[in-house]
């Protein structure tokens, strides 16, 4: 009996010293993991994003065997709520890839750009304000766009429209003609996906905003309220789809992709879309510049996704470093352009794409004239309540729409 | 103050003694239960109350005491008021549907007929369902372009064309929150029938014999047996049901997200499209819900009493 135990004992012992042997050796080395959570810009399972930072992931782990990186995929209807959520409960994720707010870097709980990047003077310079907060940047441009007005040709060869439209008359004259044949004029997504950018590109047609030049809001301007009167107007005539304040971009952008809606203002990272539905052919999709109030605007919206490294408890920046510093590798951005036809985040990949992508370079070139969204921070809350209550100024009063998500903005976080 | 005997501190002792382990015997049963309500049920609902007299920062950083100001910010919201009256709207229609249409099916499926048990399973599809996936169903289905309810009032010549004002039944508020009470009442019909069918059978068939025999019309007998005898399972059903029907969010959530802005919203979105930007406003939202459970289960508590005293 005492024999037996003492063997156990001795069993347990020397699997105790094993047990420590096995395992301080690797507690030195510091096996890390890095959780990184993006936004998705797949259309499904065959082209997920998990995919896209999968394969980084697992060459950087193939390369620095002690950093595994966990990829978590969000959809971008769910993304700044999750992150915001996992920001309220404390959960930090590492690295984040998609929408950026400056109010976490007003929080302090980001990293900043040269602090987990190598080579910060080879992001997107244009983007640098964005991404910053009180002139230090944190967000780290990784995807960029710029919108344009696609139209379907087909149509307006059929309703023996030639040029595509410049102005607000025009969109409409043109929109009533389609919708005569019994189709779709003008896809106008005002649903909470992404009605901020829909909502900013008609206030820039009229010389609207959402700020003015020194930073001021100035959501229930003048300006913005003839805008969204026009826009009533259209909505009432028929010239959209009705109920515009429900529909969401990418739904509307799959009904454009099956021929049901003569044109809209979209970027070329919805191209994949359309021939995913098979039914238009590249030539049949035209671009022009998006039309404002007496004439097509000059400036186009830029859009940039930035990478933003949170703090936690402020013992992985190295590791954040070495891996950031391994996914902005050209080859990875450029894999990124092809697979999502959006526009690069580096000056050293968007140069290498407009020596190579004939379709993309126009859109390249443009980025730098392109006007963003605000860099404040209660961007954040602004944006959620527009994506929420736009859809609602088109009708009788949007005056009162417009001052409500006015004083959202005045009175700040 | 008097100073105890010898004596005296002797026999409390001995009486404390005598009594105490008895008198804690029952807490070792009861005691993890009500220690697992205190944690699960009773420090949430602490740590809301807190909450909603907290200011907090949209990214969950407390500055600070609120006072009164989240419940001032929630009653100024300009919506409020139409979303206050659409939670009594959609909880009083959906639940009077639903036990109206629950008696009447209970009724039938309690008769003898060929095929009953695979009538009783299929009644079980829509509750075993999630719910979720329900509403998407619906959502597709009354899509504006091309879903499959859209195809078939056109097909039977009640709507002309898709895409326009018509088809579009999620787009305009009304017909938007009527078509998520039918689904509503669709989910919720499962399980108040259930309910209400084992009370029908709990009911003893000698007393309907006996109405037989007195000659009582179908009617009578169902007015003055049934009803009465299927009171506790009713009431049961309909609290459940209140409870459930006030709480819905995937509904609202997965058809309209209480849009366009807040007008298909009840008190439950609401709440949840608050917490986003105002995490204070939410909790008080959370409150005035609470507030409006326990009005609910207080009701229920003296209508069940109010039952009994008449059935003694």
């Amino acid at each position: 009996m005492l024999k037996s135990w003492l063997t156990a004992s001795t069993g347990l012992a020397a699997l105790a010293a094993l047990g420590c042997g096995l395992v301080s050796p690797t507690a030195a080395q510091a096996a890390t993991t890095l959780s990184l959570v993006v936004a998705d810009y797949g259309t499904g399972p065959a082209d997920t994003s998990q995919k896209y930072w999968q394969t980084i992931a697992d060459d950087f782990h193939a390369a620095n065997p002690d950093i595994t990186v966990k990829v978590q995929t969000i959809n971008w209807n769910d993304f700044d709520t999750k992150v915001q959520t996992m920001v309220q409960n404390r959960q930090y994720p590492d690295i984040t890839e998609g929408d950026y707010f400056s109010n976490y870097a007003q929080e302090g709980l980001l990293y900043k750009a040269s602090d987990v990047f190598t080579d910060p003077d080879n992001l997107m310079p244009v983007f640098k304000t964005l991404g910053s907060y009180n002139g230090t940047q944190y967000g780290l441009p990784f995807t960029t766009s710029a919108r344009a007005l696609f139209y379907n040709k087909k149509i307006f060869a059929d309703d023996g429209i030639t040029t595509p439209p410049a102005t607000w008359d025009e969109v409409a004259a043109d929109a009533a003609k389609i919708q005569a044949k019994g189709k779709i004029g003008f896809g106008l997504p005002l649903g909470p996906e992404e009605a901020q950018a829909e909502t900013l590109l008609w206030f820039l047609g009229n010389g609207g905003g959402y700020q003015d030049a020194s930073g001021k809001w100035v959501i229930n301007s003048p300006q913005n309220v003839e805008t969204m009167e026009y826009m009533t107007k259209m909505v009432k005539a028929g010239d959209t789809e009705p109920n515009p304040g429900t529909k969401n971009r990418t739904d509307l952008f799959e009904q454009f992709g099956e021929g049901q809606i003569g044109m809209m203002n979209g970027e070329v990272a919805l191209l994949p879309i359309i021939s995913k539905a098979n039914v238009l052919k590249p030539e049949d999709v035209g671009t022009a510049a998006i039309a404002g109030k007496t004439g097509a605007i000059d400036k186009t919206l830029g859009v940039c996704d930035f990478v933003a490294a949170f703090k936690g408890d402020g013992t992985k920046q190295a590791e954040i470093k070495k891996f950031l510093d391994f996914a902005y590798q050209d080859k990875y951005q450029l894999a990124f352009v092809n697979e999502y036809l959006e526009l690069p985040g580096t000056t050293s990949a968007a140069v290498a794409l407009a020596k190579t992508n004939a379709t993309l370079a126009p859109f390249v070139k443009a980025l730098p004239n392109a006007v963003q969204y605000p860099n404040d921070p209660s961007w954040a809350q602004v944006k959620t309540q527009i994506q929420q209550i736009i859809g609602t100024a088109i009708g009788p009063d949007p005056k009162s729409v417009l001052d409500t998500i006015q004083q959202t903005a005045l009175k700040g976080s | 103050m008097g100073v105890l005997t010898a004596e005296q501190s002797v026999t409390t002792r001995v009486r404390r003694k005598a009594w105490s382990p008895a008198k804690l015997a029952p807490l070792l049963w009861v005691g993890p239960a009500m220690l697992l309500i205190a944690v699960v049920v009773l420090w949430p609902v602490v740590i809301m109350i807190r909450t909603a007299f907290q200011h907090i920062s949209p990214d969950g950083f407390i500055l600070g005491s609120a006072g009164w100001k989240n419940f001032v910010y929630l009653w100024q919201e300009p919506d409020l008021p139409g979303i206050l009256i659409r939670t009594v709207i959609w909880v009083v229609s959906i639940v009077a549907c639903t036990m109206l249409i629950s008696l009447v099916l209970s009724q039938l499926f309690n008769q003898k007929f060929p095929g009953r048990r695979a009538a009783r399973w299929a009644l079980i599809a829509p509750w075993a369902a999630s719910v979720m996936m329900t509403s998407i169903v619906f959502r597709w289905a009354l899509d504006a372009n091309n879903g499959v309810i859209n195809v078939f009032l056109n097909d039977i010549g009640v709507l002309y064309g898709y895409n326009n004002n018509a088809s579009d039944w999620l787009g305009r508020p009304g017909s938007a929150f009527t078509w998520m009470i039918i689904v509503a009442i669709f989910v919720s019909i499962p399980f108040s029938t259930y309910a209400l069918l084992a009370g029908l059978q709990g009911i003893p068939s000698d007393i309907y014999e006996a109405a037989k025999v007195d000659g009582a019309s179908p009617w009578r007998t169902y007015r003055s047996i049934t009803l009465p005898l299927l009171r506790p399972a009713f009431i049961v059903a309909l609290l459940i049901n209140v409870m459930n029907v006030f709480n819905s969010f995937p509904i609202i959530w997965e058809m309209t997200r209480g849009g366009p802005g807040h007008r298909t919203s009840t008190t439950t979105t609401f709440m949840y499209q608050l917490k986003q930007s105002y995490i204070g406003e939410s909790a008080a939202m959370s409150v005035v819900n609470f507030g409006m459970v326990v009005i609910i289960v207080l009701i229920y508590l003296r209508v069940t009493v109010w039952g009994k005293d008449e059935a003694s």
